[in-house]
């Protein structure tokens, strides 16, 4: 009974998480779907979608056109809406019914691209992955399309360290504070953003991304684009959030920005999520469960403060890289439940009350990829913590 | 690398041509991976002298996503590399998305890095009755499409069927058509009838093998022709056939 879930939700589905990674970006993102994907992308997984434009689109697939393998009107329908639209880059989002059929998205981007003059590509989605694999996937396409070739630098001209931040959408970060947190903690420690991928930055400022003298990954769908990056210009990156609990210094964040400026320096990319932590795993049974980047960042924290270190659960799929023997990739129900049976404490969404053994300590971490927009005015501030000690025997 | 594929009606000879062109072109030196893209499983049965292997479905299946490469490929006569797509209990699922979902999984497992084969033989089902069995004449994978057929009607129906596919998937940076492969049922006018075909889809006749009973007689023996009569006059043809076909490529 591995695949069934009763009392647990499903996170952000892979198409939802294309959408969301390429949202800001001035593309046009068609989903080949009849619709279906696209109303759960816009009501659950996409909180800008009423005070933001865009350009998502779904093709409105029928059944007739999916068994007789009709892709010319799924084709001339981007050509003639792009014509019209003028969109920086076309992104075909595939989705269950053509995954199955076997359509050939990366022909159709061709012949679209051909026609257009507009850079079209596909991404492999087929809605059982997650978000994470879709988001992942999605940033590292368009990153490689939007970086253009780096200058010669000026010789001998100081500047402060460049960074983009990689693996920002508000799946992961929601629309709060937290992103803007995030970029101050490193305004104040002398960083200069080059780009955000892909939130609050324009593709003009991703173009410009080859620049970064260090990458920032702070989440999982950051790492695959993190890889472009260091392929095409050398960049090294390190890996974790520079979490903190309200306004105290966290030596993890502290670490992290002195880590940025080694790692710069050196050139080899470090992951902070693996091993890094130097508190031990105490007695009190604690998990946290999550995304893993952002999970171990705030289990790290949470040790400096409290000093016990949560073990962190990751339910989602997650590229290798990250695989540490601190993360517990769990993809079941069934197997969550039984890691967190004899649990002290348990930090998640609150949707996971439901997997919680009844002793168990709760503290809500609410996850927008998780419970859409049910808790997300309680979404917390990720750089400044609430102090859970004030309400939870810590 | 040379990736080629090969189509036909069902029952023409394609397992056993290909095979007999897979164990040529290895004992010439080159590296050889043959493909069979058909739930039977049976492409590289004379290569493998009737050891059963697994098919990468199956593996799929049994194993998920810790599936081995090895467990994949085995090692047939004159070290072709052997691979069976294979495919849905009969009846029952859908053979096209098996095919694309298994050379998907031979690609995510870096079969070509790997084992960095000279050159892939695609042996696959009959016709092109949809986006599965087109998945071998894709970007990426064959360069050449090769077809096989006799003068009966039928055979030469799908033939044109299959031409015919081939050219309207050329928009799509698809394979081209190398030719066609004549395989002789000694039907009244045979030859005059696939060259008439030849004409018709803007092609040519690469090769003519005939019927003989050699053939059969290998098959019982579980090997090629190549393998169990090196010194036939049919071996000679196929390795005629072999060396048109790299020629084309």
């Amino acid at each position: 009974m591995k695949q069934t879930a009763v009392r647990m939700s499903t996170y952000t589905a892979d198409v939802s998480g294309v959408c969301s990674a390429l949202y800001e970006l001035g593309g046009m993102v068609v989903i080949h779907d009849p619709s279906g994907c696209n109303s759960t992308y816009n009501t659950h997984d996409e909180p800008r979608w009423y005070h933001m434009d865009s350009l998502i689109y779904i093709s409105g697939l029928k059944e007739m056109d999916a068994l007789m393998g009709n892709e010319e009107k799924f084709i001339r329908d981007i050509e003639e809406a792009a014509r019209d639209l003028k969109p920086r880059f076309i992104a075909l989002v595939r989705t269950p019914v053509p995954y199955m059929t076997g359509m050939d998205f990366e022909a159709a981007a061709m012949r679209i691209e051909e026609e257009t003059g507009i850079p079209a590509f596909y991404v492999p989605t087929n809605g059982m992955h997650s978000y994470v694999y879709g988001a992942g996937n999605a940033l590292a396409l368009v990153t490689g399309l939007l970086a253009k070739e780096r200058s010669a630098a000026a010789s001998g001209k100081e500047h402060p360290l460049r960074i983009n931040l990689l693996g920002v959408t508000p799946l992961d970060f929601s629309v709060g504070s937290s992103l803007s947190s995030l970029k101050a903690f490193l305004s104040d420690r002398g960083f200069e953003m080059i780009s955000c991928l892909a939130m609050g930055s324009s593709a003009e400022e991703i173009a410009e991304a080859g620049k970064a003298d260090v990458n920032l990954v702070v989440s999982s769908v950051g790492l695959k684009a993190a890889k472009v990056l260091q392929r095409r210009f050398g960049t090294p990156y390190v890996i974790g959030l520079p979490c903190s609990f309200g306004g105290e210094k966290s030596r993890f964040a502290e670490n992290l920005a002195s880590q940025l400026q080694k790692t710069a320096e050196c050139g080899f990319s470090v992951n902070l999520c693996s091993g890094n932590c130097d508190v031990n795993h105490s007695e009190k049974k604690a998990y946290i469960i999550g995304e893993a980047v952002t999970s171990y960042s705030i289990a790290a924290a949470f040790a400096e403060k409290y000093g016990f270190l949560p073990r962190v659960i990751c339910p989602l799929d997650s590229p290798e890289e990250l695989m540490a023997d601190e993360i517990l990739f769990l993809h079941s129900e069934e197997d969550i439940v039984k890691q967190i049976e004899e649990a002290d404490l348990v930090i998640a969404d609150p949707m996971y009350r439901a997997l919680a053994p009844a002793g168990a300590d709760f503290i809500d971490l609410p996850h927008e990829a998780y419970s859409g927009r049910i808790y997300r005015n309680r979404i917390p501030d990720l750089m400044h913590l609430p102090d859970w000690g004030t309400e939870h025997d810590l | 690398m040379k990736q080629i594929a090969f189509y036909g009606k069902g029952g023409i000879g394609k397992s056993t041509t290909v095979s007999n062109i897979a164990v040529i072109l290895a004992q010439q030196g080159w590296k050889v991976m043959q493909i069979g893209c058909d739930p039977k499983a049976d492409s590289t049965a004379l290569l493998r002298h009737g050891e059963a292997m697994d098919t990468v479905l199956d593996l799929v299946r049994t194993k998920g996503n810790d599936v081995l490469l090895e467990d994949m490929v085995r090692e047939g006569c004159a070290g072709v590399l052997c691979v069976e797509a294979g495919g849905p209990v009969p009846g029952l699922g859908c053979a096209g998305r098996g095919i694309i979902s298994a050379l998907e999984k031979l690609k995510e497992k870096g079969a070509l890095e790997v084992y960095r084969p000279d050159v892939i033989l695609y042996d696959v089902l009959g016709d092109v009755v949809c986006g599965g069995f087109s998945m071998p004449m894709r970007g990426g994978y064959a360069d050449k499409v090769f077809i096989l057929t006799s003068g009966e009607n039928m055979s030469i129906h799908a033939a044109a069927n299959i031409a015919v596919a081939v050219e309207n998937f050329q928009k799509r940076g698809y394979a081209q058509l190398g030719g066609l492969i004549l395989n002789r049922r000694n039907v009244k006018n045979e030859e005059e009838k696939v060259q008439e075909l030849a004409g018709d889809i803007h092609s040519r006749i690469v090769g003519c093998l005939d019927r003989s009973d050699l053939v059969t007689e290998a098959e019982e023996m579980r090997m090629t022709v190549t393998e169990a009569f090196p010194d036939s006059r049919m071996a000679a043809q196929y390795r005629k056939l072999a060396e048109e076909i790299l020629a084309s490529c």
